[in-house]
C-alpha cells in the first residue's frame, strides 16, 4: 500500500443522495494514522451514512474517499475489509446461530489464517473481553451488550487491521462492558497502532477517548477539533441546543 | 431437491422455481452418459459427472441472470430473481422438448430387485435412498465442519455483517446456486430409472421438495429428513387405507394440518432480521 505520509483516510467533498434527501453534503475529513477520531452530531446528521460510505456499504453520489492514498469509493465492502478497514454496526451484527468462538473465526477465514493460529488469537481476545466462559454458547444466547462486545473483538481478528470504524459502540451497553470496550480501543490503539473512527452520542466517553472530534449536522461537517474547541463553535451549540 | 431449494433460499433469500428443470437436466445427462459412454455399471460415476455439469450450469445461470440484481441497491431484488427462475424453468423445459422431443427415455437399472429382511424392494429405490442419505450427510458435514461451510452460515445469518468481515457474498451466492442446483442434478441422476427421463420429469420432485420444506420449516437440514419420512408415511397410509388414486392429496392434507398447528413448519423458526 502506498504510504501517504501520516494520512490514513481522506474523505473528499462527499455527497450522498437518497432520492431527494442529501444525507451527506460535501463532507471532507482527514484522519491520521494512530488517531482515535470521534464523529458526533444530532440524530439524522449523516454519521452512519458517512461510515457506510467509508466501508463500502453505500456508493458515493459525488466526491471521493482515499485510504493510504488509494481511492476506495466504489470498492466492495468485503474488499475494503480485506484492506484493513473493519467496522461495527449500531445493532450488533453477529451470527446468531454460531457459537461465540465461530463468530470470531469468520474474519480469520477470509484472510486464509490457519485454523490453529486463528483459534489461539480468538481465545486471547475472548479472554481479554471476559467472554471465554461463553465461547461455546450460541451468539443468540448473549445479551445485547455482550453481542456488541463480541462484534467489536471479532473485528480485532483481522491480522492487518489499520482502521476500525465503530458505529455507536457504547449505546445501550452495561457500564462494565463499556469499560471493556474502552480498554480494548485504547489497547489496540497504543499497542498495535490501530486508528479508530468512533461514532457516539456519549459526550463524556468521546471526550476522554478521542484526540479529535468531527461534528456533523444536517449532513454537513460543521466543526472539527478537540472537544473543547468544538464545544465553543456556535453552529455546534445551535445544533445541540436549538437556535 | 429439498436441500437444494433450502440452501439457495437460505443464502440468497430467493426461491428457485427452476430446480425441477435442473433435476431434469441431471437426469438427461445421466441418461446420455449411461447409454453412450459409461454403461449401467458406472452409474455412480454418472451421478457425480451429472452433478458437476449441473453445478457449472447453475453457477453460470446465477452469474448471468441473477447476480446483476444483487449488485448495488435494488429494491425487491429477491422478487425479481424469483421471477427470473420461473422464466428459466419455462425456458429449460421447452428447450428439453426442442432437443429431446416429447419422449420418455428409460435409463438402465442401477441394481436389480432386492430384499431387506422379508421386505422386497426395488434396487433402484434402494440406491436412490442410500445416495440421498449420503448426499445429505456430505452436505451436513461440509456446512458444519469446513471453513467454507462456516462462511455460508455467516452469509445465511447476517449478510452485511459477514460482508464487512471480508466475505465476498456475491461469490458465495454463485457457489450456493451452483451447489443447490447440483444437488437437484444429483437427485435427477439418482432417480432417473424411477421417474424416467423426459422434459417434465422434474415437476413431481419439485412439488415434493417444496412440500417437504414447508413441513420441515425453512433452513432445517434434520427437518428435511423428518419431513420427508413423514410425507412418505402419510402418502403410504393414505394409499393403503383410503384410496391410492389420491396419493398426491395426502401430502397436502398433512401440510395444511402441520401449518395450522405450527405455522413455521416442524423445525422452522420465525425469522428475525437486523
Amino acid at each position: 500500500m502506498d504510504d501517504q505520509g501520516n494520512q490514513l483516510l481522506e474523505v473528499k467533498n462527499v455527497v450522498k443522495m437518497f432520492g431527494g434527501l442529501r444525507a451527506n453534503d460535501n463532507v471532507s475529513i482527514q484522519i491520521e494514522k494512530g488517531e482515535i477520531r470521534g464523529l458526533i452530531g444530532p440524530n439524522g446528521s449523516g454519521k452512519t451514512t458517512l461510515i457506510n460510505l467509508i466501508t463500502g456499504i453505500y456508493d458515493v453520489t459525488e466526491g471521493s474517499i482515499y485510504y493510504y492514498g488509494k481511492r476506495i469509493d466504489g470498492v466492495k465492502a468485503n474488499v475494503i475489509a480485506s484492506m484493513g478497514i473493519m467496522r461495527t454496526f449500531q445493532v450488533a451484527r453477529v451470527f446468531r446461530d454460531m457459537t461465540v468462538l465461530e463468530n470470531m473465526l469468520i474474519p480469520a477465514f477470509t484472510q486464509g489464517q490457519s485454523g490453529s493460529e486463528a483459534k489461539t488469537r480468538a481465545e486471547e481476545l475472548l479472554d481479554f473481553a471476559l467472554l471465554t466462559r461463553l465461547k461455546d454458547k450460541q451468539a443468540k444466547s448473549l445479551s445485547g451488550g455482550q453481542n456488541m462486545l463480541l462484534q467489536i473483538v471479532r473485528g480485532f481478528m483481522h491480522k492487518d487491521l489499520k482502521l476500525y470504524v465503530m458505529d455507536e459502540p457504547f449505546a445501550g451497553v452495561h457500564q462494565s462492558i463499556k469499560g471493556i470496550i474502552i480498554e480494548s480501543i485504547k489497547m489496540m490503539n497504543q499497542e498495535k497502532g490501530v486508528t479508530f473512527l468512533v461514532v457516539s452520542h456519549e459526550m463524556s466517553t468521546v471526550r476522554t477517548l478521542c484526540n479529535k472530534i468531527t461534528v456533523l449536522c444536517k449532513g454537513e461537517r460543521i466543526a472539527e477539533g478537540t472537544m473543547e474547541e468544538v464545544a465553543n463553535v456556535p453552529e455546534v451549540i445551535d445544533a445541540y441546543l436549538g437556535g | 431437491m429439498s436441500m437444494g431449494i433450502n440452501f439457495i433460499y437460505g443464502i440468497m433469500k430467493v426461491i428457485n422455481w427452476s430446480m425441477g428443470e435442473f433435476f431434469m437436466i441431471g437426469a438427461f445427462v445421466q441418461y446420455i452418459l449411461l447409454t453412450s459412454f459409461l454403461g449401467a455399471t458406472y452409474w455412480y460415476v454418472g451421478v457425480v459427472i451429472s452433478a458437476l455439469i449441473v453445478f457449472f450450469l447453475g453457477a453460470l445461470v446465477q452469474r448471468l441472470l441473477i447476480k446483476p440484481m444483487f449488485v448495488g441497491i435494488i429494491e425487491a431484488k429477491m422478487e425479481y430473481a424469483t421471477i427470473v427462475t420461473i422464466a428459466m424453468a419455462i425456458f429449460l423445459r421447452n428447450l428439453a422438448v426442442l432437443i429431446g422431443g416429447p419422449y420418455i427415455y428409460t435409463p438402465p437399472d442401477y441394481a436389480g430387485p432386492t430384499q431387506i429382511l422379508t421386505l422386497p424392494i426395488s434396487g433402484n429405490r434402494l440406491v436412490a435412498l442410500i445416495g440421498a442419505l449420503f448426499l445429505l450427510a456430505l452436505f451436513y458435514y461440509f456446512i458444519k465442519k469446513s471453513w467454507t461451510g462456516k462462511a455460508f452460515q455467516g452469509v445465511a445469518q447476517n449478510r452485511s455483517g459477514v460482508q464487512t468481515a471480508g466475505v465476498n457474498v456475491l461469490k458465495y451466492d454463485m457457489l450456493a446456486f451452483g451447489i443447490g442446483t447440483a444437488l437437484a442434478g444429483a437427485g435427477g441422476a439418482l432417480l432417473a430409472p424411477i421417474f424416467l427421463v423426459h422434459p417434465m420429469c422434474g415437476l413431481v420432485p419439485t412439488v415434493r421438495g417444496f412440500e417437504i420444506i414447508v413441513i420441515a420449516g425453512l433452513g432445517s437440514i434434520p427437518g428435511i429428513l423428518v419431513a420427508g419420512l413423514t410425507l412418505g408415511i402419510a402418502e403410504s397410509l393414505g394409499s393403503a387405507f383410503i384410496n391410492p388414486s389420491f396419493v398426491d392429496i395426502y401430502g397436502f392434507i398433512l401440510l395444511v394440518i402441520i401449518l395450522s398447528i405450527k405455522p413455521y413448519g416442524l423445525f422452522g423458526k420465525a425469522e428475525r432480521e437486523v
